[in-house]
C-alpha cells in the first residue's frame, strides 16, 4: 500500500484521444477507483511513436525532452498508459540522463533548443513510468487484490505487451523483457487467469498497417490464433496501438489469415477496473470493433 | 551444483521433441560446454554448431531460454539468475534448475540445434555487402581513412554474423522478401564508408518495397539479442535518416507515413488520426484504392462508436511547431 496517495503528471497521447477514447476514459475511472491523482499534461506533444527518430535523433530527443520537462516542472513522475509512448519517452528519459554524464554538450543543444522556443529545459529529475508498473510496483498487487469487487475468476486472459513496452528501454527494473510476468501477475491479483502464449512479447504489426497490410495483418493473426488456441477468453493489452491492429482491423485480420477469430481484445485498465466494480458502459467497452460481450457474459454482466 | 538441460530437438522434416540431459555443472560454466559435455559424456548424436568458444566467430547461436543468444557467451550461473528472477520460475528451491536450449527461429532445422542458414546469407548477399569495386582499384598508396571516418564503421562491423537478431526478426517471420536485421546492419556499414562510390544507388536499394528498412517492423527484438551490441534497428534507422533527406511525400507511402506524421504534430501537437489516414492511405485523394481500402475500417468505427468525431489539437501546437522547425533548420544545416 502507498503511504501517501500516488500522482503522476498524465501523458495522454494521440491514439487515447482519437481512435481508441474508451483507453481514455477507462484510465480515468481506473484511477479515480484507485485513489490516484492524474494531471493531465495538456500542452504535451505526440512522442513520434518511433518515426520521429528516424527523421532525425534531435528531432525525438527535443519533442520528448519538452515532454518529461513538463512533468518535471510539477515535481511528478511521467504517467503513460501506451507501450509505445512509454518506450520512446522512456528511452529519450534514459538516454538524456546518460549524456548529462558523458556528453552534457549534447543536453545544451536540446535545452539550447528548448529554451529558445520559451520552454522549460530539461532536468533529468523525474522518471517515466507505464500504467502496468504503477498498478504493479507503486500501487501494489496486493492493495489491488483487497480492492477486488468482483472477481474476475474463470475468466481466461492472454496478455499482448508491445514491443516498445518490453525492448525499447535498456533498464527494465520490473520485467524481464523475454519473459514478462506483471500482466499475468495483475491478472492473478484480480482472479482472472493468464493464458501464456508464444506471441505475447512480439509485435502486433501495426507499424506495418499503412503500407504492408498483408505482412502487418498476418502477424496480428498468428497472435490472435495462438492466445485462441491457448483457451484465451480475450486479449489484455497495456498498447493501445497494438490495440487497433488485434481489435479495429480484426476482420482485415480475418481476411488474410482466411480463418473466423472474434477474440475480444480489452486495455488494460478496462480489465482491472471491471474487478474493481466499474460499469462496463462507463469502460467504453461498448465501443470496440470485435464485440467484448462474450466477456462480459462470462462474468455475469 | 546439478542443472537438467532440456533440449529442442528435431530431424529434418519431423516434429521437435525435448530429450533432458542432466549434468553436475559449475556456475562459470558456459552452456557451450554443457554441450560440449552432453555430446562427449552421454550423448554423442546431440548435433551442435561450435567453433571459437570465444565470441568471435558466431558459430554457436542458438535459443538459450527462450532467446537467440551465443552458447559460448551466456553461462549456467547467469542462466539460472535469469531464471530465479521471473515470479513463475523460482518456485520450490529443492527441484534441479532447468536450461532450456532449441534452435534458431526463422531458419529450417537440418538436425537438433543445426540451422539451414542459406536464407541468413543470401539475404546478406542481397545488400550487396562489398565496398563498391571502384574503391577496390587499390591506387598507388592505400586508402586512407580519418579516425573519424573509420569510427563511423565500428559498430556495425562487429557483427560477427551470428543470426541471433534474424531468427527473433519478427518481420522476417511474415516476410520472407525481408533482408533482416544483419543484412541491413551490414548495408549501413557500407553506406557510412566513406571509400563506397555507390552510396545514392545503395539508398535507392534499401528504399524498395518491403525487402529493405521499410519492412522493419521495429520490434526492437535485434537490439536486445544481439550479443556484439551492433543495434541492427539503429542502424536501420540511420539508413531511413538518408532515405527521407532526399525523398518527397509523394514517392511511397511509407515515405508519407513518416512525413505525414511529422506535419501533423506540427500543425496540432497531438496527432489527428483521421487526417494520418487520408493522407498517408489515400494520399491526400489522389489514390482512390488506397481511400477504399481503409473505408470498411472507418465505416466499422463510426457504427461502433468509436470514430473520432473531433479533434482538439494540443495547447502546445504552436510551441512543438516552432520546436521542430527549429531542429528541421539545424538538422538542414549540418
Amino acid at each position: 500500500m502507498p503511504s501517501s496517495p500516488l500522482k503522476y503528471a498524465y501523458f495522454p497521447g494521440c491514439v487515447a484521444q482519437g481512435a481508441c477514447r474508451e483507453l481514455y476514459q477507462s484510465t480515468q475511472a481506473l484511477t479515480q477507483a484507485l485513489g490516484i491523482e492524474l494531471v493531465e499534461l495538456k500542452t504535451a506533444a505526440c512522442c513520434g511513436s518511433g518515426t520521429f527518430k528516424e527523421d532525425s535523433q534531435l528531432l525525438e530527443d527535443s519533442v520528448n525532452a519538452r515532454n518529461i520537462a513538463l512533468a518535471e516542472e510539477l515535481q511528478l513522475p511521467l504517467l503513460t498508459h501506451c507501450s509505445t509512448c512509454q518506450g520512446v519517452i522512456g528511452h529519450v528519459d534514459e538516454r538524456l540522463k546518460e549524456c548529462q554524464k558523458k556528453d552534457p554538450a549534447y543536453i545544451d543543444q536540446v535545452n539550447g533548443l528548448l529554451q529558445q522556443e520559451g520552454c522549460v529545459p530539461y532536468q533529468g529529475s523525474t522518471e517515466v513510468k507505464h500504467l502496468l508498473y504503477a498498478l504493479v510496483a507503486d500501487y501494489g498487487l496486493e492493495t489491488i487484490q483487497q480492492q477486488v469487487k468482483r472477481s474476475l475468476s474463470g475468466l481466461r486472459c492472454a496478455a499482448f505487451y508491445g514491443c516498445y513496452l518490453l525492448r525499447a528501454q535498456k533498464s527494465m527494473p520490473y520485467d524481464d523483457p523475454y519473459c514478462p510476468e506483471s500482466m499475468e501477475n495483475l491478472f492473478r491479483a484480480v482472479g482472472a487467469t493468464p493464458v501464456y502464449y508464444r506471441g505475447r512479447t512480439q509485435c502486433c504489426g501495426w507499424p506495418l498497417a499503412s503500407y504492408a497490410t498483408t505482412e502487418s495483418f498476418k502477424m496480428a493473426g498468428m497472435h490472435i490464433q495462438e492466445a485462441i488456441t491457448a483457451g484465451a477468453d480475450c486479449m489484455v493489452t497495456p498498447c493501445p496501438l497494438c490495440h487497433l491492429n488485434l481489435d479495429s482491423r480484426q476482420p482485415e485480420v480475418e481476411k488474410v489469415i482466411e480463418r473466423k477469430l472474434g477474440l475480444p481484445v480489452l486495455h488494460l485498465p478496462q480489465l482491472i477496473a471491471l474487478a474493481l466494480g466499474v460499469k462496463p458502459k462507463q469502460l467504453g467497452l461498448d465501443r470496440h470493433i470485435v464485440s467484448t460481450r462474450p466477456v462480459l457474459e462470462k462474468l455475469g454482466l | 551444483m546439478q542443472v537438467i538441460f532440456k533440449v529442442i530437438r528435431q530431424e529434418k522434416n519431423s516434429s521437435p521433441h525435448i530429450q533432458t540431459y542432466q549434468l553436475d555443472v559449475e556456475a562459470g560454466n558456459t552452456i557451450l560446454d554443457c554441450l560440449n559435455r552432453i555430446k562427449w559424456e552421454q550423448d554423442g548424436s546431440l548435433a551442435f554448431r561450435k567453433n571459437c568458444r570465444n565470441t568471435i566467430c558466431g558459430s554457436c547461436g542458438m535459443r538459450i531460454n527462450g532467446r537467440s543468444a551465443l552458447a559460448c557467451k551466456e553461462n549456467v550461473g547467469s542462466e539460472l539468475q535469469r531464471l530465479q528472477s521471473l515470479p513463475t520460475q523460482a518456485t520450490d528451491l529443492d527441484r534441479i534448475p532447468e536450461i532450456t536450449v532449441a534452435p534458431m527461429g526463422n531458419m529450417p532445422v537440418i538436425k537438433d540445434l543445426v540451422v539451414d542458414m542459406s536464407s541468413f546469407w543470401n539475404h546478406l548477399e542481397a545488400v550487396e555487402p562489398y565496398v563498391s569495386t571502384q574503391a577496390r582499384l587499390v591506387p598507388e598508396r592505400e586508402f586512407l581513412q580519418t579516425p573519424q571516418e573509420r569510427s563511423q564503421l565500428e559498430k556495425t562491423g562487429n557483427c560477427i554474423l551470428c543470426g541471433a537478431c534474424y531468427s527473433e526478426c519478427n518481420a522476417r517471420e511474415v516476410n520472407p522478401n525481408f533482408v533482416g536485421p544483419h543484412a541491413l546492419a551490414k548495408a549501413y556499414r557500407m553506406v557510412a564508408d566513406s571509400r563506397d562510390e555507390r552510396t545514392r544507388s545503395r539508398l535507392e536499394e534499401y528504399n524498395e518495397g518491403t525487402q529493405g528498412v521499410w519492412g522493419c517492423t521495429r520490434c526492437f527484438y535485434c537490439n536486445t539479442v544481439c550479443p556484439m551490441g551492433v543495434e541492427p534497428l539503429e542502424q536501420i534507422n540511420q539508413i531511413k535518416q538518408e532515405i527521407l533527406a532526399f525523398k518527397e511525400t509523394q514517392d511511397s507511402r511509407s515515405i508519407r507515413h513518416r512525413k505525414v506524421l511529422v506535419d501533423l504534430v506540427k500543425q496540432g501537437g497531438w496527432i489527428d488520426e483521421r487526417q494520418f489516414g487520408l493522407q498517408v492511405v489515400g494520399n491526400y485523394f489522389r489514390d482512390l484504392r488506397g481511400l477504399l481500402s481503409i473505408g470498411p475500417l472507418g465505416l466499422r468505427m463510426l457504427i461502433r462508436g468509436k470514430f473520432p468525431l473531433s479533434f482538439e489539437p494540443s495547447p502546445g501546437a504552436p510551441v512543438v511547431r516552432s520546436l521542430i522547425e527549429a531542429v528541421q533548420k539545424r538538422e538542414r544545416g549540418k
